[in-house]
C-alpha cells in the first residue's frame, strides 16, 4: 500500500466518523435528553428516592414531556426487572433510587426524598433513606 | 396470663350451659383484649424489614439497569 493511498483511506475514515457523529448529535433523542440534563444542571429537574425524575418548580413543556417520557420508560424497565426477580415494581424503583442518590446526583443538583422538599446536594454524600442500608 | 383468660367454670348441663359458655367467652374477651394492642406496630416493623432486605438485594441489579440504559438516566 502506497503512502498516498493510505492517506486517502485515513481521510475517508475521518469523513465517515465525522458524518456519523454529526448525524448522531443532531438526532432528536440526543437533543431531548440534553434538555433534561440542562434542566438538572439548572436545578429544575432532579432525581427522587422513589426511582423517578421529578420537577422542581416550573419548566418548559418540552422538558416536562421529556421527563414524563423518561419516567414511563423507567417504569417499564423496573417492571421487567421486578418480574424477573419476583419483587414489586416499587422495590426495584426504590433500589434504583438508592443508586441514583448515592452515585449519580452531582453537587449542585437537586434531589428529593419521600414527601420532603427539594434539596441541593453539597459536597457531602446525600443521607440515604434507611432502607438503602448498604447501598453502593 | 393465658390461665386468667380461661378461668371460666365448666359449663353445667341444662339451662346453665349457655350462660356458662357466654360468661366464659365474655371472660375470654375481657381478659385478653390487651393482647391486641401490640399487633399493629409489630406488623409495620416487619414490613419495613422485609422491604429493606429486598432493596439491598436489588442494588446490583439497579446498578446494571442504570448502566445499561444511559438514555433513561441523564446527568
Amino acid at each position: 500500500m502506497t503512502r498516498k493511498s493510505s492517506f486517502l483511506l485515513a481521510a475517508l475514515g475521518l469523513a465517515v466518523v465525522g458524518l456519523t457523529g454529526a448525524l448522531l448529535s443532531s438526532g432528536p433523542a440526543m437533543a431531548q435528553s440534553g434538555v433534561v440534563a440542562s434542566a438538572m444542571a439548572a436545578g429544575t429537574v432532579g432525581e427522587q428516592a422513589d426511582g423517578y425524575l421529578g420537577i422542581n418548580g416550573s419548566v418548559s413543556a418540552e422538558v416536562r414531556a421529556e421527563v414524563e417520557s423518561i419516567n414511563i420508560k423507567r417504569r417499564a424497565a423496573y417492571t421487567d426487572l421486578a418480574a424477573k426477580r419476583g419483587v414489586t415494581v416499587a422495590d426495584v424503583a426504590a433500589a434504583t433510587g438508592c443508586q441514583t442518590l448515592a452515585s449519580r446526583v452531582k453537587p449542585g443538583q437537586v434531589y428529593r426524598i419521600g414527601t420532603g422538599g427539594w434539596q441541593t446536594k453539597g459536597s457531602a454524600p446525600i443521607p440515604l433513606p434507611g432502607y438503602c442500608a448498604t447501598a453502593n | 396470663m393465658s390461665q386468667m383468660c380461661e378461668q371460666g367454670r365448666p359449663a353445667r348441663p341444662g339451662g346453665y350451659a349457655l350462660g356458662g359458655a357466654a360468661a366464659g367467652i365474655a371472660l375470654l374477651l375481657g381478659g385478653c383484649i390487651t393482647v391486641k394492642a401490640p399487633d399493629k406496630p409489630i406488623e409495620i416493623n416487619l414490613n419495613v424489614k422485609v422491604q429493606q432486605e429486598v432493596v439491598v438485594r436489588l442494588q446490583k441489579d439497579a446498578q446494571d439497569l442504570i448502566q445499561n440504559n444511559p438514555e433513561l438516566f441523564p446527568q
